[in-house]
């Protein structure tokens, strides 16, 4: 942050607007002296800035509440705002800011203070890029905080009078943490937190993926693949069986007719076989037909009652004369267009003709419903023949089952007297032969039995075998995921440690590095053997070394000062150097300002003039308010050669008796106090020319 | 006590850590560099989730 400029309007003792107090920032001329007597608005300024860019103050600013100045209440009406700001101009990171905070007093009463209502402040911000476009900013607070840390603004923007409390805060931790955000930290801090929230999310999704079982699902398939490969081969076999029990029982008839005397048995036992086979085969055939009828017309004899609706439907709108709608809409609407009737009268707009004629379209509306009915009708008629087809196909074909059903028991049981018959012959090897036969159809029968089985479960088999292919692939794809998403966890875990690794090494390097360079600050600046110290919790103390031994030493109001200045140069200084290494990770943080109100409050000549020489050189842009007293040889000897922007606080005093007051500066007096040439008191902002 | 003695060796873990992880560690510090630049305080997981997803593939 580089401050550029600073406008009041009537704030505190500057009535109205003030010129524009532009503010050095040149590298080598980094210094604005404010020179000003006590009481005339030099602790103003300073807390017109923090007020402006912090709604803050320091402590010396007493009545902090009544920043509205008197005269412009005074001037007033009756409960009309009078307005108060404060407008900081600074650039940053190649961007120029305009921050203005603005309040707004009323008087209430023409009897004094105790009568003025004053308002809460309203804070705007403006940005402008590279193509100088002025554009309101949202959240100007956080932007603001972004650059320049509320929590640390008490470093840059001081009274040095009262400086030395930096040493005794007891706010070390916030100290920490501000200094931890000038840093950057907030970004690791973030990206560790959100790095958290995804892996949460990944550990989730994996969560989702399920659990692949792709080898236990395989060997559930093998197990399948072998019981199904057994179960084909004994299909086999029992074909093979069958082939085998149907060419002995050929051979036992041919045997059986070779024995002679039962010629015209077999010749019946044989036809009557073939007319079996016939029955069996026709049954089959039926049956098949059957399925295919209910599966393919069994659907319309469901559709009675939806039939039964819609003829009601079509009933209805007959019977309201709606339909049929003898009338078409295009008809009615060209009629309209052409103002004229079929019967040759004039339809002109609004008259009784025409809204006759117009009413005929939402008759006509119902052409297209006709139509859709009509279509409707034909389908409704043909699925009330397929239903009655339907029945009358099943009726027969039950009936054929039936009568082949009882055809086929007639059969099986003339071929059991005829195999009776066989049985009980006075011939010996023809009873063997037809007992043989007997064992060969129950052998067959068993056989057909299990292939019947058999065959069952080889399907089921397949089905199953299917079933878990496709299982198989789903978990084959799921494995790849979790392997993607386990990968993904563990790589956001790794990232995680090591930001926070990254994170504490961070802090400590850098509280180390400060703790050297307030030693080396401290040191230039006093002559005592005293070492400041850093703690883990940036408690800022100072040691001295007795007998080998570090213990505390007692620091002087002078000291403490020294301290707080080396603290906040070392922190100026170190925040730089990070930035010049790309190590700060928040916004660009390498040029900051330092705003002071007497800066040299307790300190002896020796130490105005270190700490004069010391400060410009670790704040990259200086603003000091001085009072004529602080402004000494010494200040201004160390101080002149950088200062590139110097003004003067004129108090017009309304006192009768106004003692004046001057400063000469390059040769030229300035006054510093004099008679307000109006009833009222007011300080005036004059530019030193340095010639 | 600290292992990190200089600014040098401060990101040498991260340098070592595979080239995933530095796509990660390298992209979310951007995206929330810039949220913090653009003051943004939305929802950021999807975006998050994204990089490591991208990062391993």
């Amino acid at each position: 942050m580089k401050l550029i400029s600073i406008k009041l309007f009537n704030f505190r003792c500057f009535y109205q607007q003030t010129p524009e107090i532009v503010l050095a920032r040149l590298d080598d001329r980094n210094i604005t002296i404010m020179h000003g007597n006590n009481g005339t608005g030099k602790t103003s300024l300073l807390n017109a800035f923090t007020w402006a860019l912090y709604e803050k103050f320091t402590s010396a600013f007493g009545d902090s509440d009544q920043l509205v100045n008197r005269q412009a209440i005074a001037e007033s009406q009756l409960n009309q705002p009078v307005e108060c700001w404060a407008e900081v101009l600074f650039e940053h990171d190649g961007k120029r800011y305009r921050v203005r905070r603005l309040t707004r007093a009323y008087k209430l009463a023409n009897n004094g203070e105790k009568n003025i209502q004053y308002n809460k402040s309203e804070l705007f911000l403006q940005v402008a890029g590279d193509d100088g476009r002025w554009v309101t900013q949202n959240h100007p607070e956080a932007v603001i905080n972004g650059i320049l840390p509320k929590s640390l603004h008490q470093y840059f923007f001081f009274d040095g009078e009262r400086i030395e409390q930096i040493v005794r805060s007891d706010n070390r931790n916030e100290i920490a943490e501000a200094t931890k955000k000038l840093l950057g930290v907030q970004v690791l801090d973030n990206a560790i937190k959100h790095l958290k929230e995804a892996r949460k999310s990944l550990e989730d999704e994996l969560k989702n993926i399920g659990d692949a079982q792709t080898k236990t699902l395989i060997l559930q398939k093998q197990k399948l693949e072998s019981d199904s490969a057994e179960c084909e081969l004994r299909i086999k076999e029992i074909e093979q069986e069958l082939d085998a029990q149907n060419q002995l029982k050929v051979s036992c008839n041919q045997r059986l007719t070779e024995l002679g005397g039962i010629d015209e048995i077999q010749k019946r036992r044989e036809a009557l076989e073939q007319q079996e086979r016939e029955n069996r085969s026709n049954l089959r055939g039926l049956k098949n037909q059957l399925k295919t009828d209910i599966s393919t017309k069994g659907y319309s004899v469901f559709l009675t009652s939806a039939i039964a609706d819609f003829r009601g439907l079509v009933e209805g709108l007959h019977e309201r004369g709606e339909l049929p709608a003898d009338i078409k809409q295009t008809f009615v609407v060209d009629l309209l267009e052409r103002r004229k009737c079929i019967c040759g009268a004039a339809l002109h707009d609004g008259s009784p003709n025409y809204e006759q004629v117009k009413s005929w379209l939402e008759k006509a509306g119902l052409a297209d419903v006709e139509t859709a009915t009509l279509k409707l009708e034909g389908f409704v008629d043909e699925v009330e023949k397929q239903a009655t087809d339907f029945w009358q196909g099943i009726d027969t074909k039950q009936s054929s089952i039936n009568h082949l059903k009882t055809a086929i028991s007639r059969l099986e049981l003339e071929l059991e007297t005829i195999s009776e018959q066989l049985r009980k012959s006075p011939i010996e090897d023809i009873r063997l032969m037809q007992t043989r036969l007997d064992e060969i159809d129950r052998k067959v029968e068993d056989l057909t039995l299990e292939k019947g089985k058999k065959l069952q479960k080889w399907t089921d088999y397949q089905g199953q075998i299917e079933n878990l292919q496709k299982q198989i692939k789903s978990s084959k794809q799921n494995e790849g995921k979790q392997r993607l998403a386990q990968k993904r966890i563990d790589a956001a875990q790794q990232a995680i440690d090591l930001l926070s690794e990254l994170k504490a090494n961070r802090n400590e390097l850098f509280r180390k590095q400060l703790e050297t360079r307030i030693c080396e600050i401290f040191s230039q600046i006093s002559f005592k053997a005293q070492t400041p110290r850093l703690s883990e919790k940036y408690e800022l103390s100072l040691v001295e070394t007795v007998a080998g031994q570090e213990v505390q030493s007692g620091a002087s109001t002078g000291e403490n000062q020294i301290l707080s200045l080396s603290f906040i140069g070392s922190i100026i200084d170190r925040v730089r150097e990070w930035s010049k290494s790309g190590l700060v990770m928040g916004p660009d943080s390498s040029t900051f300002p330092m705003v002071m109100d007497s800066p040299f409050g307790s300190l002896d000549e020796i130490y105005r003039r270190q700490v004069a020489r010391l400060i410009p050189q670790l704040a990259n842009q200086l603003v000091v308010m001085v009072s004529k007293t602080q402004w000494r040889v010494e200040v201004a000897e160390e101080m002149t050669p950088r200062v590139g922007k110097e003004y003067v606080f004129v108090f017009n005093s309304n006192k009768p008796d106004t003692q004046t007051d001057d400063i000469v500066l390059y040769g030229k007096n300035y006054p510093l106090v004099r008679k307000s040439a109006y009833e009222y008191e007011y300080t005036e902002v004059l530019e030193v020319n340095h010639g | 006590m600290s292992k990190v003695q200089s600014l040098s060796s401060l990101h040498e873990p991260i340098e070592k850590a595979p080239l995933e992880v530095q796509q990660i560690i390298r992209n979310v510090l951007k995206i929330e560099k810039d949220r913090l630049d653009k003051n943004e305080l939305g929802r950021i997981n999807e975006d998050i989730l994204k990089i490591v997803k991208e990062a391993v593939q």
